[in-house]
This record gives structure tokens, sequence and C-alpha cells, in this order.
């Protein structure tokens, strides 16, 4: 019972630490922002959001579709039996701006890049890389953490908005095809029920969701310990410390815009 | 100079260091030897304010560096050098570029000055050649000389080498003794961390064996081949059994030396 208590002391102890150092190194890196503007920070910037956009292009525009899809093949099917299978449109478009696609975006981007970060900064943590910028005076916080938090903060909602467009096209094939429903009725029908605020909050959310994504990842990358077991291991917390936020997040975030 | 004063270090509830006293004159090269696990390279951790001692103090050029911020310890930092493992390089950089980069990175040399000071080391540790080769295509001794003409691009005062030979092959660890040995000639301090005892000979001008978290000996190459201390001969000989593994390995040794399995 005593090593129980003391295991549960132990975790919970751990995780407030790491949290500290994720909101630390948060604040950090945003006081540090004006470094951003340097010509290196820039360049190193626009590199890597050209990277996480074609690394993660096609396995959102695959997953959004299909995405799209089995919402109108789901809604449809429920909606049809009612007799208001025009109705899909909008169902499909307020799902995928406001929710679907903020949150699946956010999942993909936590397997691909989020991990990708934490296991980049980790291997350079190992390999004594960050103490090698440390002694050459080089903020390992403006040299690697800036550059990939303004990215992944760039990138997420673009990727937010492509993951919408694509999962309502397919949706719109799947609403014409099984339902018979046309493209200008559905599309009229999605337009007319779709507000600023479902943009809006989708935005939101999705900004949120990408400076989650770098932060827990560039935390875990910092804080991993040991070789090549630590740096696997930092990568698998990251995803789930992310995933667990984000649907944390998203759920408080629908839940203030709704209220 | 570099004084490292009654310095301690609790590492995982084990004292590493415990109540290390060292001075390494200006212009000297002093070698670091002891088994593994003995706190060589924490003690070199220290000089460059990498980890912050739990107790004692550590003056570099005159600065007391103990417990400063990354930003206090700016001074210092600009004026050593660091040769790690395994060299540390970026491994998205060519060689050139990161030797470069602590140049570039402040933006207050001039691009045509640093391009000649990088061609400059390149060719003092003989990697001209591969200049533009990333660390993943040149072998390890190679990537040990990159990580030394990065740590030579700011002009330092102070060397530190943290195993700079190890797993080289004799003509690669030739190369870095060589390196080292002009380092000591043009008046650089060096700190060296090493197992490699030829490598020891060749290069130190003092040699000190670290055991138990102390220094156990210090004196000149001559002195410390000539000790008549049981640790210093036990290291150098290569002796299972002796001072320097008293207490558990020693209970390893006797079933090894008895034929039995170690239990």
């Amino acid at each position: 019972m005593t090593g129980w208590i003391q295991a549960l002391g132990g975790f919970l102890g751990r995780s407030a630490e790491t949290t500290g150092y994720g909101l630390v190194l948060l604040a950090r890196t945003i006081l540090s922002l004006p470094h951003l503007f340097s010509r290196r920070r820039l360049r190193d910037c626009l590199d890597l959001c050209f990277t996480y956009c074609l690394g993660s292009f096609t396995v959102t525009a695959v997953v959004a579709l299909f995405t799209g899809m089995i919402l109108a093949l789901n809604g449809g099917d429920s909606l049809a039996s009612l007799g208001q299978e025009n109705l899909i449109g909008r169902i499909v478009a307020i799902s995928m701006i406001r929710e679907m696609g903020p949150f699946m975006t956010a999942l993909i981007l936590t397997a691909s890049l989020g991990s990708g970060i934490a296991a980049e900064i980790g291997t350079m943590r190992v390999s004594e890389e960050i103490d090698a910028l440390r002694i050459m005076s080089i903020s390992p916080i403006r040299f690697l953490v800036l550059p990939r938090l303004v990215a992944l903060t760039l990138i997420t909602p673009v990727m937010t908005i492509f993951a919408g467009f694509i999962g309502i096209l397919g949706a719109s094939i799947v609403a014409a095809n099984n339902f018979g429903v046309t493209w200008i009725a559905f599309s009229n029908d999605a337009l007319e029920n779709l507000s600023t605020g479902d943009v809006y909050i989708g935005l939101i959310k999705s900004v949120v969701f990408g400076i989650t994504i770098a932060t827990v990842g560039a935390t875990q990358g910092l804080l991993t310990k040991g070789g090549a077991t630590g740096v696997g291991e930092a990568a698998r917390r990251a995803v789930v410390i992310t995933f667990l936020l984000v649907i944390i997040q998203g759920y408080y975030l629908s839940w203030v815009y709704l209220s | 100079m570099i004084i490292l004063e009654n310095l301690t270090k609790i590492l995982g509830g084990k004292a590493i260091l415990n109540g290390l006293d060292l001075q390494i004159e200006t212009g000297e090269t002093l070698v670091l030897l002891g088994r593994s696990g003995t706190g060589k390279s924490v003690t070199l951790r220290h000089i460059v304010g990498l980890m912050t001692p739990d107790g004692g103090r550590v003056e570099v050029l005159g600065k007391e560096i103990s417990g400063h911020s990354e930003e206090e310890l700016k001074y210092v930092r600009s004026k050593v050098g660091y040769l790690f493992q395994d060299g540390a390089l970026l491994n998205w950089l060519t060689v050139e570029e990161n030797v470069a980069l602590p140049l570039k990175e402040f933006g207050k040399t001039p691009t045509s000055e640093i391009n000649d000071r990088v061609q400059e080391v390149l060719k003092e540790v003989e990697l001209d050649f591969h200049a533009d080769k990333f660390p993943s295509e040149i072998s390890g001794g190679m990537r040990k000389r990159a990580g030394l003409a990065r740590a030579l691009i700011s002009r330092p005062e102070i060397v530190l080498h943290d195993e700079p030979t190890s797993g080289l092959d004799p003509i690669s660890s030739s190369i870095i003794n060589r390196l080292v040995n002009r380092l000591k000639s043009s008046g650089i301090t060096q700190v060296l961390v090493t197992h490699d005892m030829h490598s020891a000979f060749e290069v130190a001008d003092r040699i000190a064996l670290l055991h138990e978290g102390k220094i156990r000996s210090l004196g000149t190459v001559e002195e410390i081949r000539n000790s008549a201390d049981e640790a210093v001969q036990q290291f150098l000989d290569g002796k299972i059994k002796g001072p320097l593994t008293q207490g558990a390995i020693d209970g390893v040794c006797d079933s090894e030396e008895n034929g039995n399995e170690a239990t």
C-alpha cells in the first residue's frame, strides 16, 4: 500500500515538474519572439513551415477526405430515414470546420511533427548537442524551440483549413453519389448554416493546438535522459500528453464558444 | 588559470565529486585520468558551468562561475572551447557550417572574416577537403576534429577535451595528439579527460588521477610514471586488483579469478 502511494506521489511530482518546465519554456519562448526577426531565425522558421507542410500534406488530405466521407455516410443514413438528407451539408461543414478539422489535424500533426520534435531535440540532448549550443552561448530556446513553435503555430491553422476543405469535398462526393444531394444543394446548405464564429473557433482551436504540440514536443525533447530508449520514451510521452491536452482544450474551447 | 576548490557534486544520491581541489595554470596541459564514473567529465562540465556544484567553488580566468546564470557565463564561455566525445555536431549543418556557427549566430563578425577563419581552422585540423560534408558522411575521428575546429574558431584561451581519442584508430589518435600539442605550443590552457595512456603521456604537462571524487595523485608525466602510489601503478598497468577496485568489484574479481561465475 505504501509503495503504491509512493509511486503515485512520485508520478504526480514528476508531472507537476514537467508541467512547470513546459510552461516556463513556453513563456521564455514567447519572450524571445523578437529574436525571430533576424534573417537566420526567419529562414529557419520558413524552412520548417515548408518541411512541416510537405511532410503532413498527404496524410492530412487522405484522413480528412475519408473523415468527411464517413461523416456524410453516417449522417446521411440517419437523415435519409427522416427524409432530410439535404441537411448533410450543414452537418458536415459545421463538424469539419468547428470540431473535426482542428481536432483531426492536431492529432495528425502530433503524431507526425510533435513526436518528431521530441525525438529530434531529445537526440540532440543525449548526444550533447544542446550542451554544445550552451557552451557557444547559443540559446537552445531561440535556436531550436522558437522556430519550431512559430512554424507549428502558423501551419496548424493552414492545415486545418485545408483539412476542412478536403473533408467537405469528400462529404459532397458521398452526398451526391449515395444520397442524390447535388453539389449546389450541398454547398448552399453548408454555406448558409456555417457562421463566421464557427470558422473563428476552428482557427482559434488550431492555433492553441499548434502551440501545444510544439511546446510539449520541445519540453519532452529537452527533458530526455538516457540514450536511444530515452529518445523513444520522449517521443511516446509527447504524443500521449499532447493527445490528452488537445482533447481537453478542444472541449473547453467549444464550451466557451457555445456558452 | 582554472581553480577548483573543495568541489562537491552529488548525482543520484552518490558523491561523484567529493571535495576535489585542483589548480590548472595558464598555458598548462593537464590530463585527468581515472576509472569510468569517477567524475572526470563532471569536472570538465563544472569548468564551463554546464553543471552547478553542490559545494565548493569554480574560478575560471579570474572569475568565480559557480551557480551563475547562462547570461553571466557568457564571458567565460566565450573564452573556452569544448571538444565533446563525439564532436556534438549539428547533423543538419555541414562541417563548414558547424564550425562557423559560433561566429555566424551572433552576426558580429563580417562574413568574409568568418570564411577565412573557418578555412584556417579546418586546415589546421586537416578537414579542409571535407568542409561541405555532413557529420553523418564523415568518420568518428573526423567528427572529433570538426568538433575541435568549432571549439577553436572563437580563438579560446582554454580548451577542454572530453575523451578526444576514444574509439579512434592509432593514426587518428596521433592526429588529435599532434593538434593538442600544437595548441599547447601556442599557449592555450588545456584539460583533457582520457583513458588513453599513450595519449596522456604524449600531451600532458601534468597528470591527475581521480579516485572517489578527489585527486588521488597529481604530478608531471615522469612523476606519475615513477609514482610509488599503488593506485597510480594499478591504473597504469591495468591491474584488476588494487586500491582503485576495492569493495564490490573485488568480490567479482575474486569470483572471476577463481573461475566462478559472479552471482
